[in-house]
């Protein structure tokens, strides 16, 4: 009886052992599983068809071309039209948000810090689905019976094809993706203002320090993090713009505003050439993950 | 008791349920507006008279050619039919993803489509065209025709515009008379498939033909292409500031407003010219085929037509319902839901010609046998996209008309692999 017992704690024990060293790895397993379906294996995939010719017909095989796909990128017009644009689009749009951003959140900090509710509103552009701004601001551009030419007339000045305008197309969209974006900047700059240290600026105030000083070597210093976090999110997000050109501009005026974004999904599904398209693909990560090395150095989030 | 009835009850409803899940499903891809939505009607009546589950999966424009390239290239046998813009047919015939319907004519005793179907609407469902076997049926009979206010237009002089020539002599005048609120021509100038859609009649009324009969040879910058350009260009500057931007809604809202004397359409905006919930219009806009330049003008067409998916899962099913849609019967019907015909017995209806809402019937039947396809070539969306870029340069003012005919030649032929 005795003997038994003890075979019995001993196979509680080994399963108590074995649950200890595997159960950890069983439950980590479906969210494993769940990575390795959706962002490793697609990831793989898209390195194995961007050395490919793939034709849309199932009945041929994939062609291997080796880095034949890359080399096209330096020849294809379209494919440098859509870098330029993205890259004015990037750094335009992200400069005037910032600036904007980071203006609104000192101005609410300092002189309205109780309106709750300007704060909420603010924030509505941010909330809304992409789809509906680019619409909204379809209608708000359009050139005969949009509000802005109307405005524009009452005003006496002459009326604008905005969006149809070669001159003032990517501009419109900088506008209308700033109206959308300076608010995710506010808000992380006016949290970032309510965590900073009350005592360095008494100092400072005491020292006879002006506002303009407290700002350059207090406020921006303490901000640097939350400054770097809200630039990397805004350029990573800016190199993947899409919705606002697709449904204002379609890419025109002439190859304007068409960006890297919207050139891959004209390769990939109207020209039906995933494996080039696989290969802008490439590029545009490339290029986004030493962009943000570069800037986490630059800004030391990262030794 | 009550409860063994109940379970006996359970058990055979699943039984009709796993029943009615084998029954023939067609699933049809289809896309947005009117077009779509006429076959979503007919497919629900389909569904009650035959008592076949028929599903229908509606997307944009765009998505509906991304979608059905996607289920083509897979096999996936998501769809059974597709109803297909013309110019992507030989896109899906010459990749295999469509069915060659010769087989289905057969077995259902036929030679193929009968006669009563027009000509030109019959050629474009056949791959290569108008000589290769069927891949589809033709099903929404769209081919551009030219929209004008007639008394505008007899306000300054031009009773009939039967030439681009008159066109342009009335838009110059309406234009210059309208002060920046009003003008006389307006098309389509957004980037892409509009601006092609609405330069190519033209192009072609000179004379000018994008590739050479036998297909060997680019022929876009050539004298005629010129002659196009020109006019093309001319009609730009008569037009409003912003028509860059321009899509078929920028087009035709400006008709319905009564802020533009003409342009070039398609029949179904017919509709919404002549409801007077959308239109200031009603009942003063007219319908003409296409202007002549050095040439007879010609139409675009642009028929929607069904084609069977080559992994299709229920083939036999979706040719008996593309043979029943495609009916004289049905035809009518999708007429009567605003749809334009593709057979000669409907366009001459009296029951439909005497209504005021059928008028344009004449013209446009005229129009469509008029008609020329936009170049067969499965490698079409890539050229009209090149193409397109060249001409929204040229109608931005970014490079001369001449430069965007060089660079569109150069840009064909190294898409298509010609010299």
């Amino acid at each position: 009886m005795k003997g038994k017992s003890a075979a019995s704690l001993a196979i509680g024990g080994g399963l108590e052992r074995w649950a200890e060293r595997r159960l950890r790895y069983l439950m980590l397993a479906p969210a494993v599983l769940i990575l390795l379906a959706l962002t490793i294996f697609p990831s793989l995939y898209m390195f194995y068809a961007a050395v490919h010719r793939i034709s849309p017909n199932p009945d041929l095989p994939w062609q291997f071309v080796g880095a034949a796909n890359f080399a096209r990128l330096f020849s294809d017009g379209q494919f440098q039209a859509a870098l330029r644009n993205t890259a004015i689009f990037t750094v335009v749009a992200v400069s005037v948000e910032f600036l904007l951003g980071l203006g609104l959140a000192l101005l609410l900090d300092k002189y309205i810090r109780r309106m709750t509710f300007l704060k909420t509103v603010l924030m509505i552009p941010m909330m809304l689905p992409p789809i509906a701004v680019a619409i909204t601001w379809k209608l708000i551009y359009e050139p005969q019976f949009g509000v802005l030419n109307e405005i524009m007339y009452r005003l006496g000045l002459p009326p604008q094809a905005w969006a149809g305008d070669v001159d003032l197309a990517m501009f419109s969209i900088i506008v209308a993706d700033v109206w959308q974006w300076t608010p995710f900047i506010f808000l992380l700059m006016l949290a970032g203002l309510a965590s900073l240290p009350v005592e360095p600026y008494e100092a400072a105030e005491l020292d006879g320090a002006s506002s303009w000083r407290q700002f350059w070597d207090l406020t921006i210093p303490f901000l640097k993090p939350v400054i770097a976090i809200a630039l990397l999110l805004r350029v990573m997000d800016a190199l993947r713009l899409f919705d606002l050109v697709f449904i204002l501009t379609g890419g025109g005026p002439a190859d304007r505003t068409k960006v890297l974004s919207l050139y891959i999904y004209q390769v990939a599904y109207r020209f039906a050439d995933p494996g080039y398209a696989a290969a802008i693909s490439l590029f545009v990560l490339f290029v986004t993950i030493v962009l943000s090395t570069w800037f986490m150095k630059r800004m030391r989030l990262v030794e | 008791m009550l409860r063994k009835m109940c379970l006996a009850l359970a058990v055979a409803t699943s039984a009709l349920a796993v029943n009615a899940s084998a029954w023939a499903d067609i699933t049809i891809l289809v896309p947005s507006g009117s077009e779509g939505d006429g076959l979503r009607a007919a497919a629900a009546d389909y569904a009650k008279l035959k008592n076949t589950r028929v599903e229908i999966v509606q997307a944009p424009y765009a998505n509906v050619f991304e979608q059905g390239a996607n289920a083509g290239a897979t096999r996936s046998g998501v769809f059974d039919i597709i109803l297909m813009d013309d110019p992507w047919i030989p896109f899906f015939a010459e990749n295999g993803h469509l069915e060659d319907l010769t087989s289905y004519f057969k077995n259902a005793g036929v030679e193929g489509p009968d006669d009563d179907f027009l000509s030109k609407s019959l050629a474009i469902c056949r791959n290569p065209y108008n000589e290769g076997p069927y891949v589809c049926l033709p099903y929404v009979g769209n081919a551009q025709m030219f929209f004008y206010d007639a008394a505008k237009f007899k306000e300054v002089g031009v009773e009939s515009p039967e030439t681009w020539d008159d066109v342009l002599k009335a838009a110059a005048a309406l234009t210059e008379q309208g002060d920046g609120r009003y003008y006389g021509y307006v098309f389509r100038g957004g980037q892409g498939n509009p601006v092609v859609a609405d330069f190519m009649p033209i192009f072609w009324s000179y004379g000018a033909k994008m590739f050479n009969d036998d297909r060997t040879k680019v022929t876009i910058d050539t004298p005629e292409g010129a002659e196009g350009m020109k006019m093309f260009m001319s009609l730009r500057d008569v037009s409003p500031k912003g028509v860059e931007s321009y899509n078929a809604n920028e087009v035709g809202t400006a008709m319905a407003a009564g802020t533009a004397a003409s342009s070039i359409n398609w029949p179904n905006w017919v509709a919404t010219f002549e409801d007077p919930s959308q239109s200031r219009m009603v009942g003063k806009i007219s319908y003409g085929p296409i202007p002549d330049g050095t040439e007879p003008g010609s139409s675009e067409i642009g028929h929607w037509t069904m084609g069977i998916m080559s992994a299709a899962k229920n083939k036999q099913e979706a040719f008996d319902f593309m043979l029943w849609a495609t009916s004289p019967e049905q035809i009518k019907i999708s007429a009567e839901r605003g749809n334009p015909p593709v057979r000669r017995s409907v366009f001459t209806d009296p029951e439909l010609t005497q209504q005021e809402r059928f008028r344009h019937y004449p013209v446009l039947m005229e129009a469509i046998e008029a008609s020329t396809p936009r170049p067969r070539h499965p490698k079409w969306p890539e050229i009209e996209n090149a193409f397109g870029i060249e001409l929204s340069k040229a109608v931005a003012g970014t490079i001369a008309p001449e430069e965007a005919l060089k660079n569109s030649q150069a840009a064909v032929e190294q898409i298509t692999g010609l010299n």
